[in-house]
């Protein structure tokens, strides 16, 4: 069965976050604040994306204290990994056939 | 969904560009200021060692490498804030652990090769530390520490053929091309 292009990862601020989550060694997570520098978006629009993806099941939203300051970490899931590998492969089947 | 080949292209490139970044990002974080304090800590110390005598030696060594430890210690707690993994803590302690062993290992060396100059005392610090660093690298990110072969290298020459100039050679070629090393990978990595 061909991969098949996935409409919520498409979009490209949600493509970028996924892009740079999958990156990530498994398990590991990364810090909002540092995602939010390292896609150059602002807050409010990382927030929203962030939502979108994790209402689909394909990142984890891990909110917690350090230092007993607030902080939000965010990690791909299994499921995110895997249909983003099928959205890649998707965009590469699309390319070939040109 | 249906996306024309030319968006196909764009968004693979997004996602080349954004994969590059991050790695280049996490790889950076750290490492290059790690390696460019280290290399001051070294310019300065042997600098000292190759022309100052006397306690004033060890109050630089001992000043440069509590600068050095405190600034790595704030950088290592920083990437911890930015990256983390849960699973870590085992392996943060492990490594500790790993260093103190290392420490034993070095420090039991030299009692058993005992008496030695201070040159030889030196090759013995540093091979021990660079043995430590290129097994973290072996086993955590190999990419981040290849640098620690020219350095070994660097140093046995420095050893070998050039002793009586030994600390001078370890501060200018040691120290130096650490901090342009570390120049390179943050500024051109």
């Amino acid at each position: 069965m061909a991969a098949e292009l996935n409409e919520i990862i498409h979009q490209p601020v949600r493509l970028r976050i996924m892009a740079a989550l999958v990156t990530l060694e498994p398990a590991n997570e990364v810090d909002f604040t540092y995602l939010r520098e390292l896609l150059d978006v602002t807050d409010g629009n990382l927030g929203a994306h962030l939502r979108k993806l994790e209402d689909a099941g394909y990142i984890a939203v891990n909110k917690t204290f350090v230092e007993r300051k607030p902080r939000t970490y965010v990690a791909v899931t299994a499921e995110g990994r895997k249909v983003f590998q099928e959205h890649v492969l998707a965009l590469q089947a699309i390319l070939k056939r040109k | 969904m249906n996306i024309s080949p030319n968006e196909a292209e764009e968004s693979l490139a997004a996602i080349q560009q954004v994969v590059q970044k991050t790695r280049r990002s996490i790889a950076d974080s750290g490492y290059s200021t790690m390696l460019i304090i280290t290399g001051i800590v070294w310019l300065i110390g042997y600098l000292g060692t190759q022309f100052l005598t006397g306690p004033i030696v060890v109050a630089i060594w001992v000043s440069v490498s509590l600068l050095g430890g405190a600034l790595a210690t704030i950088l290592g707690i920083r990437r911890g804030k930015r990256l983390r993994n849960p699973a870590t803590s085992i392996t943060t302690r492990r490594i500790g652990l790993f260093w103190l062993l290392l420490a034993l290992f070095c420090a039991a060396l030299i009692a058993v090769a005992w008496p030695m100059d201070g040159k030889t005392l030196t090759i013995f610090i540093i091979l021990f530390i660079l043995l430590g660093q290129m097994a973290m690298g072996l086993i955590f990110s190999f990419r981040t520490v290849w640098w620690v072969l020219p350095i070994s290298a660097l140093a046995l020459v420095g050893y070998f053929f050039v002793p009586a100039y030994f600390y001078l050679w370890m501060s200018l070629l040691g120290g130096g091309t650490m901090i342009a090393l570390g120049s390179y990978i943050h500024y051109r990595w």
